[in-house]
């Protein structure tokens, strides 16, 4: 199988002395469903925008969807975030715009033409149950439909990689299963998914591979894992 | 392309009106600037016209004495004429000084009647290239022989000449001082419109950080976050520019009569051609800051 992330050797440091990742070596494999765990201020939230090429790494190799992010030019950025679907903690929906506008929004500035948009929108919608809801706009919506609309629109590209950044974070238990169940759906398809999340409950449910991280390194890599720390 | 463009022109004209509040301001920010702009240079325009046509009356005169031989004055309006320095030479007699003197004077008949010959003296009139030159010409004369012959007054060879020496000193460092006044003034309220402009822009893309954001997210390329900002801003500029040119022509069409009249003596103008180039001008430079202030805004958000 081919490798969709490649960390080899990542260091970050954002202050002199004070290292956010040490010494990360991971691959994340296509297809492969990986849950991102530790506490506040372990480096999850780095780990992921090193992969976004948010911020560059002090060190070391990084490789996602095949590409080298220490050797790709900053203006090919965008066609590497095409990529790679990004859901979060907060949704970032647009406020003014429906459900429809928010996903089809994300296909638009791509410069998807309006043929695609129009099929692929209602499809994706489908896909997260949210075909009623297709004229909402966001504050209409409770925050677990929030959540599918912000993954509707991180998947309605068809991206390989689906990062989430604490995607359960601001939800009661009974939603998060329904997003989990959503992502795992959404990974049967082929698309690898890498959640990082605090949620034991989640992580313990779902057996799937865990990465745990602690004070910026990776003290536990098991599949079918569990959340695991003592607290 | 013709997908994206449509995108654009719809994105470019909604920002406007969702945001017109602060559209309004930079249109407001740059018709001002540019007004102000505009008026300092047509100013600048018509005193340089107003400086140039007095300096341009800057001519040096050689009084010829009576019974000078032709030969001799012709000689010398040769000599003259072939000086790189001079522009033309013209020759007035005894009878063109009368006439013309009578045509000044014909306000003032008794003075007229009272002359029983001519009393004027035929003369040279030398025209400069440039009027600046007029001292080293004046020495240039005086060092002439044949001047010596013709001179009104041989024995003060000073007294055969008339130029305005001392004004000429005068107009010159006074019209110096106005066109760096002018180029200070200008280049001041051109950089006052950048830097409003620049924030005017910036308060638009603040309000739209959280758009911005999500569309880095999902992959748009910078020239695709850019490019409705860039166009909004120039569509604000180019209202701006119309809006200064209109009043400015208005405001010429207003003035410019009235200096006529007052200041009669004086070439006070301001040609079609000259408000055209103005109008253009005011336009490039409009479309300058606009791209200008909200590129600039633009690149602290665009960092990736």
């Amino acid at each position: 199988m081919n490798q969709m992330i490649s960390l080899r050797g990542v260091e970050k440091l954002y202050a002199p002395g004070k290292p956010a990742l040490i010494d990360v070596n991971t691959e994340i494999e296509q297809g492969e469903f990986v849950f991102l765990v530790g506490h506040s201020g372990s480096g999850k939230s780095t780990f992921i925008k090193l992969l976004l090429r948010e911020i560059a790494p002090t060190k070391g190799q990084i490789i996602v969807a095949g590409q080298d992010l220490s050797k790709l030019k900053s203006w090919k950025v965008p066609y590497l975030r095409r990529n790679i679907g990004c859901v979060f903690q907060d949704f970032k929906l647009l406020p003014n715009k429906t459900t429809y506008e928010n996903v089809a929004f994300a296909l638009e500035v791509i410069g998807r033409s309006r043929h695609v948009i129009r099929t692929q929108v209602p499809e994706v919608l489908r896909l997260v149950g949210l075909e009623e809801k297709i004229g909402s706009y966001p504050d209409e919506l409770s925050g677990g439909e929030q959540q599918r609309v912000s993954i509707a629109r991180a998947f309605v590209n068809r991206p390989p990689l689906l990062l989430a950044d604490e995607p359960t974070g601001n939800l009661d238990p009974a939603t998060s299963l329904g997003i989990m169940s959503l992502l795992n759906r959404i990974n049967k398809t082929g698309t690898t998914v890498l959640v990082a999340t605090h949620d034991r409950e989640m992580v313990d449910s779902m057996r799937k591979r865990v990465i745990a991280l602690e004070g910026g390194r990776v003290i536990r890599d098991q599949n079918r894992g569990v959340y695991g720390y003592g607290d | 392309m013709a997908i994206n463009f449509g995108y654009f022109a719809r994105e470019s004209i909604t920002n406007f009106r969702r945001n017109w509040v602060m559209s309004l301001g930079a249109v407001i920010t740059i018709y001002l600037s540019l007004l102000l702009v505009g008026i300092s240079i047509a100013t600048g325009i018509v005193v340089n016209d107003v400086v140039q046509s007095v300096e341009e009356k800057v001519t040096i005169q050689i009084f010829i004495k009576d019974g000078a031989s032709t030969e001799d004055v012709q000689a010398l309006q040769a000599s003259l004429s072939a000086d790189s320095l001079v522009a033309k030479v013209n020759y007035t007699s005894k009878d063109d000084a009368l006439t013309k003197f009578k045509e000044q004077m014909a306000d003032s008949q008794e003075i007229i009647d009272q002359l029983e010959e001519n009393p004027l003296p035929a003369s040279l009139d030398v025209e400069l290239v440039d009027p600046r030159e007029v001292s080293s010409m004046v020495e240039k004369i005086k060092a002439n022989e044949l001047f010596l012959v013709v001179a009104d007054r041989p024995d003060a060879p000073e007294e055969s000449l008339k130029y305005g020496q001392q004004i000429v000193d005068k107009l010159f460092a006074f019209t110096r001082v106005i066109r760096i006044i002018e180029i200070v003034f200008i280049a001041m309220l051109a950089m006052v419109s950048l830097i409003f402009i620049n924030n005017t822009i910036r308060l638009a893309i603040y309000a739209r950080r959280k758009e911005i954001g999500i569309m880095r997210l999902v992959g748009a390329s910078n020239w695709f976050i850019r490019t409705p900002f860039l166009m909004e801003g120039v569509i604000q500029a180019l209202i701006g520019a119309l809006l200064a040119i209109g009043s400015i022509i208005a405001l010429q069409a207003a003035v410019i009569p009235r200096l006529k009249e007052t200041l009669s003596f004086l070439v006070v103008e301001l040609s079609g051609g000259t408000l055209m180039q103005l109008s253009l001008t005011l336009m490039a430079a409009g479309i300058f800051i606009g791209l200008a202030g909200s590129g600039f805004a633009l690149r602290r958000y665009l960092k990736v």
